[in-house]
């Protein structure tokens, strides 16, 4: 058998990369990707109890995974885990540094914002349905009041698309949306539509807000679908809207 | 729960959200509304806000009674945007003004004020086994 028919599962990572970058492979890339998340999870363990969410690490770390990939040089005689270590850690902390918290928070709210994506998720398997403020307080021994002030706290956050990859780095922070003047109001009816600004959208975005708002499946069955957080569809959503509005702006 | 009403004169931007955020968190506290719930009514205010565009401010005032929380916006300065709320449904698959809050509220409405076109937009948030 040769090495070219071989099942490309079974290809070592030189390899791999070859087709990715000779061969325009792009198979091969999701393989390299799939193939060290593992690695990019452990990393992100490192960064977890900062006022983030593990998953919302990861989804950082598998970007600098992706860079890593495409960014690999043929001619190195390195290891491709050994290049995208660094790679990882980079776009982590530099997430920290520059998206993370926009505006400074509370460490304390930072650490409870954290604890609740996984509290909601938890109690609304418990309850049978999405909790109260009143029930993710009892379970979190806090107050209502601090439920909500770290719920507001999580809006700060500037969340990481779940496509994330080469060509995302140009997208729009949605705080950047923030306080821009309207000077098209009467075109509120054009507005009124967001389709126009639906094709601009990663296809995994796109696709959340098709089951959102097309298939009307909660934000729970969304994120039971797609592997995240009921919290982290909440966000997605939202930025998505916001960046498909300020398309349209 | 006696029919209580909170209104809240709030200026336009995306500055003041938060404000009103947490005013909804409150009131969803109040109905024991669930997280997504209130997540729903938080997206469909500032769906709405952000429709009131170049205007200074805002009245919003909140119904609360034990049955859910009726929230009226307004006066807005847009004539069309009662057309892209009371005009035909959108197609399947179009992404509206309208299709976001037929999905995230239990029901909504335009009132117009006066003559002068400018519109009130109600939106209804049921408490589930009220």
């Amino acid at each position: 058998m040769t090495v070219a028919s071989a099942p490309s599962s079974q290809l070592d990572d030189r390899e791999l990369l070859r087709r990715y970058h000779v061969d325009g492979d792009r198979s091969a890339r999701e393989l390299l990707v799939q193939r060290h998340l593992p690695l990019v999870r452990a990393l992100a363990r490192r960064y977890a109890g900062r006022g983030e969410s593990l998953e919302d690490i990861e989804q950082v770390g598998a970007i600098g995974l992706i860079k890593a990939i495409d960014r690999y040089e043929l001619s190195r005689e390195v290891a491709l885990t050994t290049y995208a270590t660094p790679n990882v850690v980079g776009e982590i902390k530099r997430h920290f540094r520059d998206k993370g918290w926009a505006i400074r928070i509370p460490r304390g709210l930072q650490e409870l914002n954290a604890k609740m994506s996984s509290t909601i998720e938890r109690l609304t398997a418990k309850l049978g349905h999405s909790p109260s403020i009143a029930e993710i307080a009892i379970e979190l021994q806090t107050t209502p009041e601090s439920v909500l002030e770290a719920m507001e706290a999580g809006s700060a956050y500037a969340p990481v698309s779940l496509s994330a990859g080469p060509g995302q780095e140009g997208e729009l922070d949605p705080m950047e949306t923030i306080g821009t003047e309207d000077a098209n109001f009467e075109r509120s009816e054009q507005r009124a539509s967001l389709e126009p600004a639906l094709e601009m959208l990663p296809d995994r975005e796109r696709e959340i807000l098709r089951m959102r708002f097309e298939d009307g499946l909660t934000q729970t069955q969304i994120a039971e679908q797609v592997g995240v957080s009921q919290m982290h569809v909440s966000r997605l959503i939202r930025k998505s809207l916001a960046r498909m509005r300020a398309e349209l702006s | 729960m006696p029919h209580d009403t909170i209104e809240l004169t709030t200026p336009v931007g995306r500055d003041w959200d938060p404000v009103v955020r947490l005013v909804l968190g409150g009131i969803a506290d109040r109905l024991n509304l669930g997280f997504e719930e209130l997540d729903d009514l938080q997206l469909a205010v500032e769906r709405l806000l952000l429709e009131a565009g170049t205007q200074d401010s805002v009245m919003l005032a909140f119904d609360i009674s034990e049955t859910g929380v009726r929230t009226r916006i307004g006066p807005l300065r847009a004539g069309a945007l009662a057309e892209a709320l009371q005009g035909p449904p959108p197609p399947p698959g179009e992404l509206t003004l309208r299709r976001i809050l037929e999905t995230v509220v239990d029901s909504f409405g335009v009132e117009q004020v006066a003559e002068d076109g400018q519109l009130i937009v109600r939106l209804e948030k049921v408490v589930r086994g009220a």
